[in-house]
C-alpha cells in the first residue's frame, strides 16, 4: 500500500510541477501578445526607449525570450521587475508571505468554526440551534469576500476598534514577538473577512457529509449496539464524513486564492493579488508571470496538501490511483 | 507619495516623473532656487551673483567648504558637469529643454573653484531663475557613467543607495519596493538657520508610497503619516478634516485658489490628423461647443462640494501677477453650443439621441484621466454634460503612466489631466507655450508652428521671455491668453480653493502653491512631540 | 427549514431580481446617469405612513433640503409631505415636485436606487450570458469527448482538468487584462462574458462527458446505432438531450460565480467602465476612503450582489463552494 501511494503522491507532485510551469508561461505569453509595453515615458526620445529595450533583451522574438526565461526560472530566477527595478523572486516572495499569511489564518480560522458547526448541525436535525446555525450558514456563504470585506471595513470605521488598510509599519525595536502582536491586529479584518463565507461552505458541506455519514449501514449498527450517541457520533462517523470533505480540500485553497485577492485590495493587505494585478495592467512581463508562478504553486501545494491528508484519512485512495 | 520613483536622478530622460522629483527636492539641492511662497530668488549654493551690464552674463559666487554628502568636497566642477550632463546629446536629459533660452543651451564656464560664469544666448526676463531647474550633481561619482554611456543605469534602486551623494538636507537610507523610502539629515549639509543651527531639523523622514488618494487621505487622518506631499486635501474629506482639526489633532492651512488647474485637451498632431474619420475632432468651433455646453458651476458644486471656482483659461486667478481679466469667457449655454455644433453639419440624423456627422458617423470620442482621481469624477460629470448635447464620451480611466504612456504615443482621442509647473512665471514653463515644446500637450514638439495662432503664440511668448519691463511682459502675455481663449487648445473648468493639512505636531512648515507645497522647504519642518 | 420553503423563497427572491432587472427602465426612480449636483451622497429618504401628528396617510416621502454643501448635510423638511404616485409617468413609483432618492445619492449625485436597477441588468446579463456560453461549449466539448471516446477523450479531459486546476479569478484577471484596456462598454460585455465563458466550460464539460459515455451504453443508444444512425446523430439527438437536469444544476453554480467575478473585475477597473452602473463599479466608490461611515447606503450593491447569489444558492440542494 505505501508503495502505490507513494507512486501516486509522486504522479501528483510532477502533475503539480507541470501546471506551474503552464500558467507562469500563459502568463508570460499573455502579457507579450497584450496591447502595449512597458516602456516609454513623458519627455522620451524614441531612439532612448528602443535602446533600453534592447538592454532589457525585449526586442528578441519571443521564442528566444522564453527559453531564456525558461532557463532562469529554474533555478528560481525570475528575472527583473520593469516597474521597481528589483528581481521578480525578492519582490514576490515578500508579497507572497502576507498572502500565506492571510491565506492560512482564513483556513485555520474557517475550519475551527465550520467543522465542528458542521458536526453539530449535521448530527441534530432539529433543534433550534441547528435550524439557526443552518440559515445563518446558507446567508453567509452567499456573501462573497468581497461584500463581508466592506461590511467589515465599514464596522471597523465606525467603532474605530481595530485598524484599517495596509499591514502596518514594522519598528525597528522590539522582538519578533512585539512584531507579531502588532501584525496580529492588522490582521484580524482581512481575515475574517476571507474565513467567514469559507466557514459557512465547510459547515453546509461537513453538515452534509455527517448525516450521509450517520446513515451509513455501519454506523447504525454501532449505534444499534447501545453505543453512546455521543462516542458515535465524534469517534466514528467524524472519520468517515470527514473524507468528502477534504476531498474538496484543493477547491477549498482555490477558493482562498480567489477570495484573497478582493480581500487584499479593498484592505490594503499588500499580498500577492494586489501585485499580480499591477503587473498586468503595467504590462511588467516577468512580475505577471512570476506572480503567476507563486500563485500556481499555492494552488497545486493546497491540492496535493489534500490528497496526502485524503490519503491518510481514507486508505482507499492509493490503490485507485 | 503617490507613486514610485525608478531612479532617483532628475536627469534621466524620464526623470521629469513626480516621485522623482521629490526624491531629488530632499537630496540634492540647486545653486538658486526659487522660494515658493513669495516667489523670490533664494541663494543656495551660490552665495552671491552679479550681472554684466548687458543683462547676458552672471558671475556667480559659490559658498565655500561645503561637502557632498559623502564628504568630499563642492567645487565649481560640479556645477560645470550637471550644465553638462544636461545638455549632453547621449543622454537626452529630460532638463535640456528647461535650460535652455530661446532653443539655445547657456555658456557655462568655471574659472576658480568658487566662481561660475554664466552667459545667456539671449535675454530673458526671469534671469537666474532658470536655476531652479538644475540640481547639482556630484562630479566624482557620476562623471566617468556619463563618458561612458552608463549614466541612465547609475543611482537606480538595484544599485547601492551609498552611491548617491547629494547636496541636499537628507540622504536616501532605505527604499522599500512599492512602501517607502526612508531618508536621514545629511550631516554635511550647509545652510544653517538664523541662530546659526544646522539644518535640517528632521532626523528621519520617511515617504510612504500610497497610490490612492482615499487611502492616503485615511491615513492622515489617522495620524499615521504627518502629511502628504501633494498635501491639499479633497472636497469630500473636508468635513473629516474639518472635525478632526477643530479636537486639535490636525492643523488645516488655507492656501488660495490652485495655480495649476487641470485640462481637457484633443490630440491634434498632425498623423492623427491625416488618419481621422472624424474632420469636426480638430474643428476649433467644436472645443468652443464644448466649452459651451459644460455648466461648470455643477462641477464646482457636484465635485468640489463648493469649493472651486470656475475658470476659463489657462491662467488661474490664484496667480495674482500674470492673470488676465480681459481673456474670453465661456457662460454655461447649452442652446449656443448646439449652435456650434449644427454650424459644423453635425445633427441628430438618426433619432438615437446622439449626434452624427455627415457621413452618418456618431460624434463620439474616448477621453483618458487618472483613476482613483478626483480628476475622473469631473471627467464623469463633463461626460454628462456632453452627453446631453448629443455627444457621445467614453471615459477610460488609467494610472498616470499609462496615460504618459498613450499620450507620448499620440494613441488618444482626449485627455484630461493636470501638471504642475514649477513657477508662476509662464517663461520658465515654454516647454508648454511654445509649438516646439515637449509639454505643448496636444501636439508637442512641431519642428515648426503648424497654425497661424501657434505662430501667434510663439511670437508673443519669446517677446514674454526677454522683454525686461514687467507690465510689457504682461501685456505680451494677456495676448497669448486671448488667442488660448479663442482657439481652446486646452479646455480648462475649474480651479479648485487649496487646503493643505497636517497632523498638529509638524511646526514650521512654509505652504506653497505649487508641488510640493510643504516639502520643498523640508529642511525647515520640524516636529513637535512623538509620533503615532 | 426544509428544502422545500427554501427553494420556494429562492425561487421567488430571483424571480423578483430577473423582473426589476429586465423592467429596469419603469422601476427606476430616475435615469441612471442623471447627475444632482444639489445631492452629492444624500440619505435614502424613506416612505412614510404616519406624519408628525400621528395620522395615517398613504404612502408619502419627506422632500430633502441642503444645509451645508461642503458638510454635505441635508435635512428632510417635514413641513411638506409628497405622496408617492404609482404606475404614474412610465414609472412604477415616483414623486411630484421634488426627486426622491430612496436609496440615497452618489458622490456625483446620482440616484443610487435607479443605478441598482439598471446594474442588475449589466451584472445578471453579462453572468447569464456568459454562463449560457460556458454551457453550450461545455456540452458540446463534453459531448464529443464521451460520444467519440479515445485519444479525443482523453485529450479534452486533460484540457478540462487543466482549466479547472486553475485559481478563477487569478486566470479572469490575466485574460482580461491581456486584452486592450480601452473599450467601448458593448465591447466589454461581450470580452467579459467570453473569458467568464473560457474560464467556466470545463466543469460543465466534465460532467456532459460522464453523462454521455454512460449513456451511450445504455440499450436505446446500442438500437439506435443499429438502426444505423451516425455517431453525431446520435450524440444531438439522444445523448445530449439527457444532460438537461444536469446542465440546469451546472447553470446554478456557474452563475453565483460569474456574478461575483464581474464584481470584482468592475472593481478593480478592469471590467466595466466608470460610468456604467454595473454593481461591481458601484463598489469602487464605496471603497474609497471614509465615504462608507458617511454613506453606508453606497453598500446597496453588495446586498444586491449577496441575495442574488443567496436566491440561486436556495434553489441549490447543496450548494457548492464559493470559487
Amino acid at each position: 500500500m505505501h508503495r502505490s501511494l507513494a507512486i501516486f503522491l509522486a504522479k501528483r507532485f510532477l502533475q503539480a510541477v507541470l501546471l506551474v510551469v503552464f500558467v507562469s508561461s500563459a502568463a508570460l505569453l499573455l502579457v507579450r501578445l497584450a496591447p502595449g509595453d512597458h516602456l516609454s515615458s513623458f519627455d522620451t526620445d524614441p531612439a532612448v526607449v528602443a535602446a533600453e529595450r534592447h538592454r532589457l533583451g525585449l526586442d528578441r522574438p519571443f521564442a528566444v525570450q522564453y527559453v531564456e526565461w525558461l532557463g532562469r526560472a529554474v533555478r528560481l530566477d525570475f528575472g527583473e521587475s520593469l516597474k521597481y527595478r528589483r528581481p521578480v523572486t525578492f519582490l514576490v516572495t515578500e508579497r507572497a508571505g502576507n498572502t500565506i499569511l492571510l491565506g492560512t489564518s482564513a483556513l485555520v480560522l474557517a475550519t475551527l468554526i465550520g467543522l465542528p458547526l458542521g458536526v453539530i448541525t449535521g448530527s441534530r436535525r432539529a433543534g433550534a440551534f441547528a435550524t439557526i446555525a443552518r440559515a445563518l450558514s446558507v446567508l453567509v456563504l452567499s456573501v462573497p469576500p468581497l461584500v463581508t470585506s466592506f461590511a467589515l471595513l465599514l464596522l471597523a470605521l465606525t467603532t474605530g476598534w481595530l485598524p484599517v488598510g495596509g499591514i502596518g509599519h514594522t519598528s525597528e525595536s522590539g522582538n519578533w514577538l512585539t512584531i507579531v502582536v502588532a501584525r496580529a491586529r492588522y490582521l484580524v479584518l482581512p481575515t475574517l473577512a476571507l474565513a467567514l463565507p469559507i466557514a459557512a461552505s465547510l459547515e453546509r458541506l461537513q453538515s452534509r457529509a455527517m448525516q450521509d455519514a450517520l446513515e451509513e449501514p455501519c454506523i447504525r449498527a454501532v449505534l444499534g449496539r447501545g453505543l453512546s450517541a455521543e462516542r458515535v457520533i465524534w469517534r466514528h462517523a467524524l472519520r468517515m464524513s470527514l473524507a468528502p470533505v477534504v476531498g474538496v480540500f484543493g477547491a477549498v485553497v482555490g477558493s482562498v486564492l480567489s477570495g484573497s485577492f478582493a480581500v487584499e485590495i479593498i484592505m490594503s493587505w499588500p499580498g500577492l493579488g494586489a501585485l499580480m494585478y499591477e503587473a498586468l495592467v503595467d504590462r511588467d512581463l516577468f512580475l505577471a508571470a512570476g506572480c503567476a508562478a507563486a500563485g500556481s504553486v499555492f494552488l497545486a501545494t493546497g491540492v496535493l496538501a489534500g490528497d496526502v491528508a485524503l490519503a491518510v484519512i481514507d486508505p482507499r485512495v492509493g490503490d485507485t490511483a | 507619495m503617490r507613486s514610485e520613483p525608478a531612479a532617483y536622478n532628475r536627469y534621466l530622460p524620464d526623470g521629469g516623473s513626480a516621485a522623482i522629483e521629490f526624491v531629488t527636492l530632499l537630496t540634492q539641492t540647486r545653486l538658486a532656487r526659487i522660494n515658493r511662497a513669495n516667489d523670490q530668488l533664494e541663494p543656495g549654493l551660490a552665495e552671491s551673483w552679479t550681472q554684466s551690464s548687458d543683462g547676458l552674463t552672471y558671475s556667480i559666487k559659490l559658498r565655500r567648504n561645503v561637502q557632498f554628502s559623502d564628504g568630499a568636497p563642492f567645487t565649481s566642477d560640479d556645477v560645470v558637469f550637471s550644465f553638462r550632463a544636461a545638455y549632453d546629446s547621449r543622454l537626452k536629459s529630460s532638463l535640456a529643454s528647461a535650460l535652455q533660452v530661446g532653443g539655445q543651451p547657456l555658456a557655462v564656464s568655471a574659472s576658480d573653484p568658487e566662481t561660475v560664469v554664466i552667459r545667456f544666448p539671449s535675454r530673458f526676463a526671469p534671469g537666474l531663475k532658470i536655476l531652479d531647474n538644475l540640481p547639482i550633481l556630484p562630479k566624482h561619482k557620476l562623471e566617468p557613467a556619463l563618458n561612458a554611456g552608463t549614466f541612465a543605469q547609475e543611482w537606480t534602486p538595484s544599485k547601492p543607495l551609498t552611491d548617491v551623494a547629494g547636496l541636499g538636507p537628507f540622504v536616501l537610507a532605505e527604499h522599500i519596493a512599492g512602501q517607502r523610502l526612508v531618508f536621514t539629515r545629511n550631516p554635511y549639509y550647509f545652510r544653517r538657520d538664523a541662530n546659526g543651527t544646522q539644518l535640517p531639523y528632521l532626523d528621519k523622514l520617511t515617504l510612504l508610497i500610497i497610490p490612492d488618494q482615499s487611502a492616503e487621505a485615511l491615513r492622515l487622518q489617522a495620524g499615521e503619516i504627518d502629511l502628504m506631499t501633494n498635501g491639499e486635501i479633497r472636497p469630500q474629506d473636508y468635513s473629516a478634516f474639518r472635525s478632526l482639526s477643530d479636537s486639535g489633532t490636525l492643523r488645516m492651512i488655507p492656501a488660495g485658489t490652485g495655480l495649476d488647474p487641470d485640462f481637457l485637451w484633443f490630440n491634434l498632431t498632425a498623423p492623427r490628423k491625416a488618419t481621422s474619420t472624424a474632420p469636426w475632432l480638430f474643428r476649433r468651433e467644436f472645443r468652443q461647443a464644448i466649452s459651451y455646453a459644460v455648466d461648470r458651476q455643477a462641477i464646482v458644486n457636484g465635485v468640489y462640494l463648493g469649493a472651486a471656482v470656475p475658470i476659463h483659461g489657462p491662467v488661474s486667478p490664484g496667480n495674482a501677477t500674470w492673470y488676465s481679466a480681459s481673456a474670453p469667457v465661456y457662460p454655461y449655454d447649452a442652446a449656443k453650443a448646439r449652435q456650434l455644433l449644427a454650424g459644423l453639419g453635425l445633427a441628430d440624423r438618426d433619432g438615437d439621441g446622439v449626434l452624427d456627422d455627415e457621413r452618418r458617423n456618431p460624434v463620439r470620442f474616448s477621453l483618458l484621466t487618472q483613476a482613483g482621481h478626483i480628476r475622473g469624477r469631473t471627467a464623469l460629470v463633463v461626460q454628462e454634460q456632453l452627453r446631453q448635447i448629443g455627444i457621445r464620451v467614453d471615459v477610460v480611466t488609467l494610472d498616470p503612466r499609462g496615460i504618459v504612456e498613450r499620450w507620448a504615443k499620440g494613441d488618444y482621442d482626449s485627455i484630461y489631466f493636470g501638471v504642475q509647473a514649477s513657477s508662476t512665471d509662464p517663461a520658465l514653463n515654454l516647454d508648454f507655450w511654445l509649438s516646439s515644446g515637449d509639454s505643448h500637450f496636444w501636439n508637442p514638439g512641431q519642428a515648426s508652428p503648424e497654425t497661424d495662432w501657434e505662430k501667434q503664440i510663439d511670437q508673443l511668448m519669446h517677446q514674454q521671455a526677454a522683454a525686461s519691463d514687467l507690465a510689457q511682459r504682461q501685456r505680451a502675455f494677456a495676448e497669448v491668453q486671448r488667442i488660448m481663449g479663442e482657439e481652446l487648445p486646452a479646455i480648462y473648468f475649474v480651479a479648485p480653493k487649496v487646503t493643505l493639512a497636517t497632523t498638529n505636531r509638524v511646526v514650521n512648515a512654509t505652504p506653497a502653491q505649487q508641488l510640493p507645497q510643504l516639502l520643498w522647504s523640508a529642511e525647515s519642518l520640524a516636529v513637535s512631540g512623538p509620533a503615532r | 427549514m426544509t428544502f422545500l420553503n427554501a427553494r420556494f423563497a429562492g425561487a421567488v427572491l430571483l424571480g423578483g431580481i430577473t423582473a426589476t432587472a429586465v423592467t429596469s427602465g419603469s422601476v427606476a426612480t430616475h435615469d441612471p446617469a442623471s447627475q444632482f449636483s444639489d445631492y452629492v451622497l444624500a440619505p435614502p429618504m424613506r416612505i412614510h405612513v404616519i406624519d408628525p401628528s400621528g395620522d395615517w396617510h398613504a404612502p408619502f416621502v419627506y422632500p430633502l433640503r441642503l444645509e451645508d454643501r461642503l458638510e454635505r448635510r441635508y435635512s428632510e423638511d417635514r413641513t411638506r409631505q409628497l405622496r408617492v404616485q404609482w404606475f404614474h409617468k412610465g414609472r412604477l413609483a415616483s414623486v411630484d415636485d421634488a426627486e426622491w432618492f430612496p436609496l440615497g445619492t452618489d458622490a456625483l449625485g446620482r440616484d443610487v436606487f435607479a443605478r441598482l436597477v439598471r446594474g442588475a441588468r449589466l451584472s445578471l446579463g453579462v453572468a447569464a450570458t456568459a454562463a449560457a456560453v460556458a454551457l453550450v461549449i461545455g456540452a458540446l466539448v463534453g459531448g464529443v469527448a464521451g460520444a467519440f471516446g479515445g485519444l479525443i477523450d482523453d485529450l479534452l479531459m486533460r484540457v478540462s482538468d487543466l482549466v479547472i486546476a486553475l485559481p478563477g479569478i487569478y486566470v479572469a484577471v490575466t485574460l482580461r487584462a491581456a486584452l486592450p484596456l480601452v473599450l467601448t462598454p458593448t465591447e466589454i460585455f461581450w470580452t467579459i462574458a467570453a473569458v467568464f465563458a473560457v474560464i467556466g466550460w470545463p466543469i460543465a464539460a466534465k460532467g456532459v462527458r460522464a453523462i454521455v459515455a454512460a449513456e451511450r451504453q445504455k440499450e436505446y443508444a446500442e438500437a439506435a446505432r443499429a438502426a444505423g444512425g451516425g455517431r453525431t446523430r446520435l450524440l444531438l439527438r439522444h445523448l445530449l438531450p439527457a444532460t438537461q437536469g444536469f446542465l440546469l444544476v451546472q447553470a446554478t453554480l456557474l452563475l453565483p460565480a460569474f456574478i461575483l467575478a464581474e464584481a470584482t473585475l468592475s472593481f478593480i477597473g478592469l471590467g466595466f467602465p466608470d460610468s456604467t452602473p454595473s454593481w461591481g463599479v458601484m463598489l469602487q466608490e464605496a471603497g474609497a476612503g471614509r465615504v462608507l461611515v458617511e454613506a453606508p447606503w453606497l453598500l446597496a450593491p453588495g446586498v444586491a450582489i449577496s441575495a442574488s447569489i443567496l436566491s440561486i444558492n436556495l434553489l441549490l440542494r447543496t450548494p457548492k463552494l464559493p470559487a
